[in-house]
């Protein structure tokens, strides 16, 4: 199975702004999270990458991710909304290849830059099936990322078969159908905002979008589908990920690049100081 | 003994069945001792839940019953002080340990069997709790409440469907859900630790009801919850149907359950995760929980319980369901459950049902798992489930604790067999609200002990379920009446002969009498009869049935409410079988309403505020509000109630003022007296610490070779005493003017009166029992003895008319009441007493959940006396409640005062001796041969008293300054000394007229003059202690609400006339058998096993 394409999805409203921020990276350049994200999809072997964008961001990501050293494709979600649909809206694309996703509103920061997204890749190659990249997750962030339950693959300690996937579940439901062995009371497999995926999937989006569901149907509804009809696999991350879009989401993912990075002791020096000149405050635990 | 371990390990059924009573037959006190030994052995090491509580049972079986059974123990024996508070504080391991040892050193006793048994049993019932609290939390899905206790950790999210907000205001989901009624009666199988053991057994047809009282509409669901987001950061909990709100800002406030009526409400937030049991204790504001549970700042939620007008005690589990309908709209509202709206999935409804479980718990409450039944829409079978190896329970059940609930299809339930029974069952609430409690832990005893007649009763009712649902398949409605009928007869009053009562028992008969072979069959419903039950007529008559039901209902309790308590007026309800089960609706923001109740007790406390510092949603919900009341119906009533409220009431509480002091004044109340009892309690000058005799009293054990038994008793004593009754010189004198608040609980009925047992085929009250003894004693001889009971302020009223209705129940002889003369008004305590009687005398720790729940009721009950005055007069209730008898030393003054005495002695002048005894002393009769032992001595008054045990608490037979006399608990110094003594007070006295009168000093002659009479009465009475105590009394509001508080009373008590250097008094030891008293209802199961029952019904002549 050879993997050179990927999808970043970057039209949901809440986050369509979020892509063209400014960061610093690790090597100290100025860069937008979408060339940041761009440069991981290409350290990993992808060869062409389609970013589906809210109608009419087309330029603006176009200039955001400029000098990429891949193909590029801006493709306008259409249909309507939604995580699922935003995935879709790239069948044209992807056609019948597999295909590496990752969200515009994260930044990962494993061991160098791309590790994480050739690492899930090089998996999804081996085991020549989807694969999801998951964290251990603790129950309290349940209500901010999909999650699967399944066992661990024989022979593997960070593969895992996935046998239920269910978007942002309630500890209640997560306690009774996502406890996975292994793993620490209270924590689950949650989704790193990384996938490879098969060209199954979006065979799984045309049947179920094209039911016209109230609410539309979920990513993770898809990807339980996936499972159901295919091997489908979960790869356990030790890399860190960081959305965006929480409070101080972009605060803490400069923070993270700058300490993995060149400039890392300067930072650490000023950051030092910061809290130095902080006033002591009292912090309830 | 091998055998008894073998009966519980064994996989053979036969084995496993045999009742104790069959395996110990025959057994010689060695054998049992050592039975007793290997059973304790074996539950130690044995690693089998059920084994071990099974062995807890034999052997506290084996030292209440089978032990003193033999007639070879030792009466006598010393309790350890120790092992009683380890009691106490529920350490029944120590308390055990403490027990052998004593019993390892001075030899086994009575005492100490008492001792042990009770300890036994608390281990046994705490082993299960324990293991059904396990199974709670170890429910997959429940788990991560117990370890969430921070609100950064906090994972739960409202749906976003609850935060679109119109105005301010956010949409209100609204959960509705029936009630569940038991077809079959289940014989209690869904008890937990029933259905956990013997899951084959815990079957039960459960049925979903909509209720109307009848003539109040159409039945609907009988519970509501409504859940919405507010703009301000509180959980604010409503209870329309108690008139109770209340916003909580703190995580401790949740966890408080008893400082209000809102503990069910606050056990549905815990249950349901929103502030998860995790958190308890946390000192934290509840503000940045509930930030990450609605997503925005400075925002909460509100929740709203609803009950439609159905009466507390309905026996339909109103609590139970209302619990799990709150818990189920919490759980959709935060996506726990998979449906925001319409009724549930499956897996969901189970979920609801373990988190009502676990509420329950929570709330200190309890009731078997078919209660929350209401969850599921129409008929269903809920039965027991085996173990699995994949289950928590395994290995340590038999069962699980949920059990699995199938709903019957049409063509086990035709639709004509649902409109039959709805057309043929008239439903009703007897009027009385009982505590179910005890039953429960009886039926529990009672199985793992495998008694014969009640394992076989309970194989019984296996039976009759399945041809309940065979009837049931053929629509025959009047089968399944002469079933329910059946099962109430034999099976169920067989196992717990309290299941049924006298009340319930004169409905069927009259019911019966009117309406003959139309009336197809009583049917019990819930743990035991007199509140909800039901009547099933053939469908022509059901109208008419209804109607004359309700009559029937009404005038029978009038005619027994003396002597039974009734918490309202018994009703009859409409009702339909529910078809959807636990049901929601989202009412959209722009819409939403609360119910109109809901403004009727919220708005005055808003209406009174500034209107500027309203919050938008409050502002838009009142305007809301206002727009829907000018539209008319419900909504316009609620209006109008509005403006009463707002208004202060005045015309009823100065009506009930007025009414109380009337009844001081026709009741002889000596308002100087009270003045300086109260000045006297404010200063500190009396109270429960002031009770005590100076610690300097010497206080010494009698020893039990000190007083003549009854063996002592020998025949010239009884030719005596036969000589005085032939000669008609002697009186039996029950004391009853009491309240007996142990036996009601503070009810304010008379427990003289109460049909309490079947004996001979027929309820029969405290009254009736002592008549048939005076009866069988007076048999032999030409005169009758007369029977006087005292009554008080209370209960004479009640006494005639029971007397006059029963013509006095045949009793041929004098039969008299003697008028009480003096009652005192009672008084808000003072905190002081309550922390003393709470806090500085050994009090009954209970379970774990259930003692901070009356930590937290007690905590309740200071503020209340506080803010109504510690130490003023307590007026706040019914005038009859606010009133207290003064204490059964007046008792006997009274015959003197209100001439009963002397139209006795006119009567009778060869009287010369009284038999005076407490009205629950029921063994207590004219013996010949006692009574020759009293004349013989020549003593002014002879005492029974008899050996202690464990539950004889309240003082004893003492040597206090080297006197030998009867000394009141309350009077000892310190609790550790009454465990020294080894005589109980039975409260039975023979007395000697003249010499009596004497110690007034008064002569027969001088009963005449009454002025000498008072003067002489109120002499003595000066010289006799007052006791202050605290009694619990109950106040009844709203639909069968009880509330119980703590008051202060006064007291003085006969048995200090022992004190009296002039009067001549004796001590006889007698068995147990004569003189226990009954005064708790817990102990009557205990009476009638331990074959006490049985005694009295021998001393008895019913003709």
């Amino acid at each position: 199975m050879t993997i050179d394409k990927a999808v970043i999805t970057a039209a949901g409203p809440s986050q369509r702004a979020l892509p063209l921020q400014r960061l610093i990276d690790r090597d100290g350049q100025d860069r937008t999270v979408l060339a940041i994200l761009v440069e991981e999809a290409a350290k990993a072997g992808m060869k062409q990458v389609a970013v589906v964008v809210h109608p009419g961001d087309e330029s603006a990501c176009a200039s955001a991710a400029e000098g990429a050293s891949v193909k590029l494709h801006f493709i306008p979600q259409a249909g309507g909304a939604g995580y699922a649909r935003a995935i879709w809206s790239a069948r044209d694309f992807t056609g019948s290849d597999p295909f590496l996703h990752l969200v515009g509103d994260h930044l990962y920061v494993g061991s160098e830059p791309g590790a994480c997204a050739a690492r899930l890749v090089e998996a999804a190659t081996r085991e020549r099936c989807s694969v999801s990249a998951v964290q251990a997750t603790h129950e309290s962030l349940l209500p901010n990322y999909g999650a699967v339950g399944g066992q661990p693959l024989t022979g593997h300690t960070d593969l895992y078969t996935v046998d239920s996937v269910i978007e942002k579940p309630t500890p209640t439901l997560a306690e009774r159908s996502l406890v996975v062995p292994g793993l620490r009371t209270g924590q689950y497999l949650c989704f790193f905002g990384m996938h490879v995926l098969t060209p199954t999937l979006m065979d799984v989006l045309d049947s179920i979008l094209a039911a016209g569901s109230t609410p539309p149907p979920s990513f993770s509804s898809a990807l339980q589908a996936l499972a159901s009809r295919e091997r489908y696999l979960a790869l356990l991350m030790d890399a860190r990920r960081y959305d965006l879009g929480v409070n101080y989401g972009l605060f803490m993912a400069q923070a993270a690049l700058a300490l993995n990075g060149r400039d890392r002791d300067e930072v650490l020096t000023r950051l030092v100081q910061l809290l130095a000149a902080s006033p002591a405050r009292k912090v309830s635990l | 003994m091998d055998r008894l371990i073998a009966i519980i390990t064994s996989d053979d059924e036969a084995l496993r069945n045999t009742p104790l009573d069959r395996a110990v037959e025959g057994l010689t006190l060695d054998h049992l001792l050592q039975a007793c030994r290997a059973l304790d052995s074996f539950r130690r090491q044995t690693s089998n839940l059920y084994h071990r509580v099974r062995a807890l049972f034999f052997l506290s079986s084996i030292h209440r019953y089978s032990l003193p059974r033999l007639g070879s123990v030792p009466a006598f024996g010393h309790i350890p002080f120790r092992a009683y508070t380890q009691f106490l504080d529920r350490r029944f391991e120590e308390s055990i340990s403490i027990l052998l040892d004593a019993d390892s050193a001075d030899g086994p006793s009575e005492a100490l069997s008492s001792a042990l048994a009770a300890a036994y049993r608390g281990l046994a019932f705490q082993t299960l709790a324990d293991q059904v609290r396990r199974s709670v939390r170890s429910i997959s899905g429940n788990q991560w409440m117990f370890r969430c206790g921070h609100a950064a950790d906090y994972p739960l999210r409202i749906r976003q469907e609850l935060l679109h907000s119109s105005s301010g205001r956010f949409p209100i989901l609204r959960e509705t859900t029936p009630v569940r009624m038991d077809l079959s009666h289940s014989a209690w199988s869904d008890i937990f630790f029933l259905g956990m053991d013997y899951p084959e057994g815990a079957r039960v047809l459960n049925i979903s009801i909509d209720l109307a009282i009848t003539g109040r509409g159409q039945p609907k669901p009988p519970v509501e919850a409504h859940f919405r987001v507010i703009d301000r950061p509180v959980i604010r909990l409503v209870s329309v149907d108690l008139n109770a709100h209340v916003e909580l800002s703190a995580v401790a406030e949740v966890f408080d359950f008893a400082k209000d009526y809102l503990g069910l409400l606050k056990a549905a937030v815990i249950a349901s995760g929103i502030v998860p049991p995790g958190m308890e204790g946390a000192p934290a504001s509840l503000a940045p929980l509930l930030e990450r549970l609605t997503g925005h700042p400075g925002h909460g939620i509100e929740i709203v319980s609803k009950v439609n007008d159905i009466p507390k005690g309905s026996r339909l589990a109103v609590s139970t369901n209302l619990l799990a309908c709150l818990i189920a709209a919490c759980m959709r509202a935060t996506g726990q459950v998979s449906t925001l709206t319409g009724a549930m999935e499956e897996d969901d409804r189970r979920l609801v049902a373990a988190r009502a479980i676990l509420g329950e718990w929570l709330g200190g409450s309890g009731g078997g798992w078919q209660d929350s039944g209401g969850v599921w829409p129409g008929v269903k079978l809920i039965r027991g489930v085996q173990a699995q190896p994949a289950d928590p329970e395994f290995g340590i059940s038999r069962g699980c604790l949920l059990p699995r609930h199938d709903l019957l299809p049409d063509d086990r339930v035709p639709p004509a067999a649902r409109q039959l029974l709805q057309d043929s069952l008239v439903l009703v609430h007897g009027g009385m609200a009982q505590d179910v409690g005890p039953i429960l832990e009886m039926v529990t005893e009672k199985y793992l002990l495998r008694s014969a007649r009640e394992w076989q009763a309970r194989g019984e009712a296996v039976g009759i379920l399945d041809q309940v649902l065979d009837r049931l398949a053929h629509a025959d409605i009047r089968g399944i009446g002469s079933l329910t009928q059946r099962n109430f007869d034999a099976p169920i009053q067989t196992i717990i002969p309290w299941a049924g009562n006298h009340y319930t028992q004169l409905l069927i008969n009259r019911a019966r009498a009117e309406f003959g072979s139309r009336f197809w069959g009583f049917w019990m419903l819930g743990g035991m009869a007199g509140g909800g039950m039901g009547f099933l007529f053939d469908p022509e008559i059901k109208p008419q049935a209804a109607t004359r039901i309700q009559h029937i209902l009404s005038e029978t309790k009038r005619e027994l409410e003396g002597g039974v308590p009734f918490a309202m007026e018994p009703v009859v309800y409409d009702f339909r079988i529910n078809p959807r089960g636990s049901w929601s609706e989202l009412v959209p923001a722009a819409e939403a309403l609360m119910p109109p109740a809901y403004y009727v007790l919220t708005a005055p406390a808003l209406l009174r505020r500034e209107s500027r510092s309203l919050t938008p949603a409050q502002r838009a919900d009142l305007e809301h509000f206002g727009a829907r009341s000018r539209e008319g119906g419900e909504w316009a009533a609620a209006g109008a109630t509005l403006i009463d409220h707002l208004l202060p009431e005045t015309a009823q509480s100065k009506s009930a003022s007025s009414s109380l002091d009337a009844l001081l004044e026709s009741h002889g109340f000596d308002r100087v007296q009270h003045s300086q009892i109260r000045a006297d309690m404010k200063s500190g000058r009396i109270g429960l610490a002031q009770n005590r005799l100076p610690a300097s009293a010497r206080i010494t054990n009698v020893d039990p070779g000190e007083l003549p038994g009854i063996d002592g008793v020998h025949s010239r004593f009884v030719s005596i005493g036969q000589d005085a009754l032939a000669q008609g010189s002697i009186a039996a004198v029950s004391l009853a003017g009491g309240a007996g608040s142990r036996w009601t609980r503070g009810a304010g009925v008379v427990k003289a009166l109460n049909p309490f047992c079947k004996i001979a085929g027929r309820h029969r009250s405290f009254v009736e029992i002592h008549l048939a003894k005076s009866r069988k004693a007076s048999r032999p001889y030409p005169l009758a003895i007369p029977h006087v009971f005292t009554t008080s302020y209370m209960t004479h009223r009640p006494f005639e008319a029971s007397l006059a209705r029963e013509s006095s129940f045949g009793y041929q002889g004098p039969l008299l009441l003697s008028p009480g003369r003096s009652v005192g008004l009672r008084f808000i305590p003072m905190t002081r007493d309550l922390r003393f009687a709470w806090e500085e005398t050994p009090q009954q720790v209970l379970d774990v959940q259930k003692q901070k729940v009356i930590e937290s009721l007690r905590a309740g009950l200071i503020q209340w006396a506080l803010a109504a005055g510690e130490g003023s007069d307590y007026r706040d209730n019914l005038p009859l409640q606010c009133l207290h008898p003064t204490g059964h030393w007046y008792e006997l003054p009274n015959m003197l005062r209100n001439g009963v005495l002397a139209r006795l002695l006119d009567e009778r002048p060869s009287l010369k001796t009284l038999l005076l005894h407490n009205i629950d002393t029921l063994g207590a009769d004219v013996d010949p041969g006692l009574l020759g032992f009293h004349l013989d001595s020549g003593a002014a008054m002879t005492v029974e008293v008899i050996p202690r045990l464990l539950d004889d608490r309240g003082g004893g037979l003492a040597r206090v300054d080297g006197r030998i006399r009867l000394v009141e608990g309350l009077a000892l110094p310190g609790e550790r000394i009454e465990f020294d003594l080894s005589f109980y007070n039975s409260g039975t006295m023979w007395i000697d007229i003249d010499r009596m009168l004497a110690a007034f000093p008064l002569t027969r002659a001088q009963l005449r003059d009454q002025a000498a009479v008072d003067a002489a009465v109120r002499d003595l009475a000066a010289r006799m202690p007052s006791y202050v105590t605290i009694k619990d009394v109950k106040k009844r509001w709203g639909r069968g609400q009880e509330d119980i508080f703590p008051v202060a009373q006064f007291e003085k008590l006969w048995g200090d006339m022992t004190a009296l250097p002039e009067l001549d008094c004796r001590y006889l030891s007698v068995p147990r058998l004569r003189g226990q008293q009954l005064k708790d209802v817990a102990q009557l199961d205990g009476w009638v096993r331990d074959g006490s029952a049985a005694h009295v019904a021998s001393l008895c002549d019913w003709q």
